[in-house]
């Protein structure tokens, strides 16, 4: 068993050792330690390298806020994590950790070099050193830089973990499960509420796991927190989560919680999620956080065995471990001389204690002489010594106010202490405002913009009793406004510690301040001087100091660091601290892994995936499948050798020689229905729809306000009062929500109502001159002649004897048919149509022959050839709009000044001189390709294909003033040449639309 | 190309999936959207032959019909195919003085069923609402991750989750996903 390991005391299982690896070498912990709990049992205090000066450094603290102690950790093949803190990750057997940020090893390191130049990685160093020669910015500066940017090495290998989430609601989430969250908790939970609480460490207690020896209820402290565990747990309304962290506070109580399920486990459960994302709603929540100690700043205050008091006091009491032989405590506040007074009574002697402050409480004073420590108050500290671990103590007595000739003390452990700062991380969040306290000099919460309630030390209280009352009324408040009715729990405290002390900038020294050493920010290596630098050259706000000092933006967030560079700020500008200001914590309150805000999405989950009934015939077909939208659609169906050119040609020959079958199942469809049916038909497209007779369809097209085309698709009437819509495939959400806004916040007076019908039905294209016959042996109910059934008509029937919505229409330019049937009898319908097609030798085609056959016919797409700038009369479609009609969304718009301008693009259609050139879509247009560059671009081409129809490319493009350039050659700039075109309409194929009227 | 998406088919077929929650997809009803004035509720509820509940959330059954209200003024109605014949029928006959939109949405949607003491907990993998405010014999129009479904809960332990069609492979593979992990237990 290791060396500093005091038998017997602690919550560690003495009789449960734990082996685990640090930096390759094996040691032995015991089950419930903690890495840096483990690594000090063994005497190990030097756990890292500083970011910057790679200065050797050991564990400050004892909990998440932990600057140095960031080692990598593994959990075997893809599982490695950096910065992982060695005082929250648990051991367990087979764990292994290194340490990071150093080369070839931690105890000898040659970034050290770093701590000898530190003249010239002062404050702001990148903004002034790199400055010249310019030419080696790229090649040395920035290379160098970025090697040494970064903290760990992040994984290489795909995570194999799984992650979880869940939305949680309750009355009361209390954040914190120290005396105040407890008795929040018992507070509400005895009150009946849905209570959450939740606390990142791996047990409940917070601060009475380090402080056993108050009595509350009569009963030693953990004793009283088993029953109160025990309590809790009894309770059906409330639950507690432990390893849960709080990482961010949202709008309207919403609470993001991780919790972390397996990483403190040797061998978890097959399957299970490494973490788990709670998205919690509250109704109230009760913030009991806690306060952070604060480091005293002095020369040579980081180096290994200099830490936090209150950590070793957690390290003593709640691991059982000594941080040292002979510490010596270092304090401008009471709490440390508690800390002094449990190593002395475990028999650690302490080398003494060294007060800032020359009025210290007579009890202190009496209980140190009575354990015959030494004691020196009204005393500074003017350096350390020590390379790998801090040997000695260099202290000096204040005479006003300057130090006085210096006294080394012996030790291998300063516990320091400057005083706690409440924890306002996730109050901040809600961007509720902090109200400075002069008297403890300290930011306080104030105004709340939340249903929240801060509790215990979070809002500068002190001790176990007082925390304990402030829970209880907290939570009794909270389950109040929650709508319970709640009695306040009371508990009776004695063996309470009391605690005040004040507050310092640096400390005073007696040798040349501007070589000291004296940390703020250990993640970040700044130092007191850095911040004076900063004001001195011109930062006034800590904003601005932050970022040139860059105090506090370390992963930490300035746990330990904000205030103490606020004080030196404040100090150096000779104003008030709440004048230099705070800078502001955000989300997420320490770091979170990717996995944890990714869930379930990965992989198959990613992203929604939408298929339609047909889609199962496509994949075993061999179709290659493009998203459209959230939805996979079949691009083309490749027989084998071909690549999707030759399969494209094919496709598009064969549906104009005979029949081709498309899955159009995709289209948004809107079923509009009611009296007023026809009038907010009329409202909301530019077309007439008055007289549209039943059994008759028309293309429709949809503006915005400003008159921009937003939609469109084919609309049939299926009675005076029924509408069929069809929109495009990415527009059908947002169609439905613009029709249903209207309706709703405009025209709520309209008889009419929506329906999305888009999955209702599953729709197949029928295309090509054999159209006809593949379907009319199939119908039923409706005579298909042409006569009967002309282009641009709908009906009801049946086909191959499935209740169908038959449609005559065409988005190929040839004789077609779209047959929509219920969406279950999609896949059988299909397999008829290709079974009963074979004659025809029917050809299923893809999207992108869709794209082709319809660019021939100059059918617009709305989205590749409009681009939300485009108007009707633009695109070529004034056809559509009805003059008479007085009013439809967008109408007014039309007749904007800029609108009705010249010099608007315009789409025209461009044929390449070069008939075998096939245009970039995107490629930019100009007029002259002899103009200087930059060129004056004139338009870009929305559409481009080879057709096989045509036997040459075809493109569409909008063009500055394109209808007046008709018969122009414009010119297409490319890398590797200027390809010349023509300008044309964009009708290229059967202009005259014979082939519809078969 | 993209990755192969699981199909409605994989779900129909889906055999050998564990977890505390039994999942399976309920042969398809029929299933209406019913948009009308909730001012008629009278006229409507004799055309249904049931009270037409008003609010959100609520619902009402009578002979093998089944209505939950989902917004003032929509409702979903659940029947067989003969009752989807006789409710079409009936409201044909006062569309005159009640006008209406009658939409069968029966392929529209497919329903899960959920069974199981921990099928709230399931739920809450997707869903941000509070499930347990929708009381046994109630529903809800809500989200599960990202998609639109409507909820109903038949029991303490028992939900139908009625998603549309495209969106069923997402669903019902997160819902295996997160069984799965219920089972697991951490």
């Amino acid at each position: 068993m290791s060396g500093f390991r005091l038998p017997g005391r602690g919550r560690v299982n003495h009789d449960r050792p734990v082996g685990f690896s640090f930096d390759g070498d094996s040691y032995q912990g015991l089950e419930g330690d903690t890495v840096a709990s483990a690594l000090l049992a063994n005497g190990v205090h030097l756990m890292g390298r500083s970011f910057k000066y790679h200065r050797p450094r050991g564990v400050v603290t004892a909990g998440p806020e932990e600057p140095n102690a960031l080692l990598g950790t593994s959990r075997g093949e893809g599982r490695s994590e950096p910065n992982t803190r060695a005082t929250m990750q648990e051991i367990y057997s087979g764990l292994t950790t290194t340490s990071q940020n150093r080369f070839p090893s931690l105890n000898f390191d040659l970034g050290a070099v770093n701590d000898h130049l530190g003249m010239l990685f002062s404050a702001g160093f990148y903004y002034k050193t790199f400055m010249w020669p310019k030419s080696f910015w790229d090649r040395v500066y920035e290379p160098v830089i970025r090697r040494a940017a970064g903290l760990g090495v992040s994984p290489s290998e795909p995570d194999p973990d799984t992650y979880a989430s869940r939305f949680v609601h309750c009355d009361v989430l209390v954040v914190g499960a120290g005396p105040a969250g407890l008795a929040a908790a018992l507070s509400a939970g005895r009150a009946g509420a849905r209570t959450l609480l939740i606390d990142e460490g791996a047990e409940s207690g917070g601060s009475l796991l380090s402080e056993p020896q108050a009595v509350i209820d009569g009963k030693p402290a953990w004793d009283w927190l088993s029953s109160a565990l025990d309590e809790l747990d009894g309770m059906v309304n409330v639950t507690v989560l432990s390893r849960t962290t709080a990482i961010g506070y949202y709008h309207q109580n919403m609470v993001g919680l991780v919790q972390r399920l397996t990483d403190h486990l040797a061998e978890p459960p097959a399957d299970a999620p490494r973490e788990r994302m709670l998205r919690v709603r509250a109704d109230q929540v009760v913030l009991a956080q806690g306060a952070i100690e604060k480091p005293l700043v002095f020369d040579g205050n980081d180096r290994p065995g200099v830490m936090l008091a209150g950590a070793a006091l957690t390290y003593l009491n709640r691991y059982g471990v000594r941080v040292g032989d002979r510490p010596v405590v270092l304090t401008s506040h009471d709490s440390a001389w508690y800390t002094a007074f449990d190593l002395s009574d475990a028999g650690v002697p302490v080398a003494g204690i060294v007060d800032t402050r020359t009025d210290v409480d007579l009890d202190l004073l009496e209980n140190a002489r009575s354990r015959g420590i030494v004691i020196y108050t009204g005393h500074t500290a003017s350096s350390t010594a020590g390379r790998l671990r801090v040997t000695s103590l260099r202290v000096n007595p204040i005479l006003n106010g300057k130090a006085g000739p210096g006294v080394t003390i012996e030790c291998d452990a300063v516990l320091m202490c400057g005083g706690w700062t409440p924890s306002l991380h996730l109050f901040s969040h809600t961007k509720g405002s902090l109200r400075w306290d002069e008297e403890t000099r300290t930011y306080l919460p104030g105004e709340r913009t939340e249903e929240v309630h801060i509790a215990g030390a979070g809002r500068g209280l002190w001790g176990t009793g007082a925390a304990l009352a402030d829970g209880a009324d907290a939570g009794a408040k909270a389950a109040d406004a929650a709508g319970h009715s709640a009695d306040v729990s009371q508990f009776d405290v004695t063996g309470d510690r009391g605690g005040t002390g004040a507050s310092n900038v640096e400390l005073p020294t007696d040798r040349n301040p501007a070589t000291a050493k004296a940390f703020i920010d250990f993640q970040n290596d700044v130092t007191a001087k850095d911040i004076r630098l900063a004001v001195r050259e011109g930062m006034h706000s800590i904003e601005h100091v932050k970022r040139y000092t860059t105090n506090g933006m370390a992963t930490d967030q300035g746990k330990l660091s904000n205030i103490n560079g606020l004080m030196i700020a404040s100090d150096a500008l000779g104003r008030n601290a709440p004048e230099v200001g705070l800078t502001t914590f955000r989300p997420p309150y320490s770091p979170t892994t990717f996995g944890a805000f990714c869930g379930y999405h990965r992989g198959e989950r990613f992203e929604v995936i939408r298929t339609t009934p047909i889609d199962p015939w496509a994949e075993e077909n061999g179709a290659v499948f493009e998203p459209v939208a959230l939805w996979r659609r079949a691009r083309y169906f490749p027989q084998p050798g071909e690549d999707m050119h030759t399969a494209v040609n094919r496709e598009c020959a064969a549906t104009r020689k005979s029949l081709g079958i498309f899955d159009a199942s995709t289209l948004g469809k809107i079923e509009v229905a009611g009296p007023d049916a026809v009038e907010f038909m009329n409202r909301m497209y530019t077309n007439p729809w008055t007289k549209l007779g039943v059994g008759r369809c028309r293309y429709g097209l949809l503006l915005g306000e400003d008159g921009f085309i937003r939609d469109d698709g084919v609309i049939g009437r299926l009675s005076p009062d029924l509408f069929h819509v069809t929109t495009t495939t990415g527009g059908a959400p947002r169609v439905l929500a613009m029709m249903e806004d209207y309706l709703q916040t405009e025209w709520p007076d309209l008889k009419v109502w929506l329906t999305s019908t888009t999955e209702q039905w599953a729709t197949i294209a029928l295309n090509g001159p054999n159209a006809r016959k593949l379907l009319e042996p199939l119908v039923e109910g409706q005579d298909l002649s042409d006569d009967a059934f002309p282009h641009m008509s709908v009906a009801e029937c049946t086909v191959a004897g499935f209740p169908a919505r038959l449609f005559r229409i065409s988005f190929t330019g040839e004789l077609g048919f779209e047959v929509n049937v219920p969406a279950r009898h999609g896949l059988d319908l299909w397999k008829t149509l290709m079974a009963e097609g074979a004659q025809y030798d029917i050809c299923p085609y893809g999207t992108e022959t869709m794209h082709v056959l319809r660019a021939e016919k100059g059918y617009i797409i709305v989205g590749q050839d409009t681009d939300g700038t485009v108007t009707p009369q633009d695109a070529g479609l004034s056809w559509a709009i009805g003059k008479a009609k007085p009013d439809f969304v967008g109408k007014r718009s039309l007749a904007r000044p800029d609108l009705v301008a010249s010099g608007r693009k315009q789409l025209v259609g461009l044929m390449t001189v070069d008939p075998k050139t096939v245009l970039e879509e995107g490629a930019q247009i100009v007029a002259d390709p002899n103009q200087p560059i930059p060129m004056k671009m004139i338009g870009h081409v929305t559409s481009s294909y080879w057709s096989e129809a045509l036997g040459r490319s075809i493109a569409m493009a909008v063009v500055e003033d394109g209808f007046e350039r008709k018969g122009d050659t414009l010119h297409i700039p490319m890398p590797d040449k200027t390809h010349a075109a023509v300008v044309s309409g964009t009708v290229f194929y059967d202009p005259e639309g014979d082939r519809l009227k078969l | 190309m993209m990755t192969n998406a699981a199909t409605l088919q994989d779900c129909l077929a889906a055999t050998g999936l564990s977890g505390p929650v039994e999942l399976r997809l309920l042969p398809e009803p029929a299933r209406m959207a019913l948009r009308a004035d909730p001012a008629h509720g009278n006229a409507l509820s004799g055309a249904l032959r049931l009270e037409l509940p008003t609010k959100i959330g609520d619902r009402a059954n009578n002979d093998g019909l089944e209505v939950l209200c989902l917004g003032p003024d929509e409702w979903v109605v659940h029947t067989d195919g003969e009752g989807m014949a006789a409710v079409q029928a009936a409201f044909a006959e006062i569309y005159g003085e009640v006008p209406h939109s009658l939409v069968d949405i029966s392929d529209r949607d497919i329903a899960i069923e959920l069974r199981g003491a921990a099928a709230e907990t399931l739920l809450s993998t997707g869903c941000p609402i509070d499930l347990s405010r929708i009381r046994p014999g109630h529903g809800k129009r809500t989200l599960f991750d990202s998609v639109q479904v409507v909820l109903l809960r038949d029991g303490e332990d028992l939900f139908r989750m009625e998603v549309w069609r495209s969106f069923l492979p997402h669903v019902w593979g997160l819902l295996n996903t997160a069984n799965r992990e219920l089972e697991v237990g951490l």
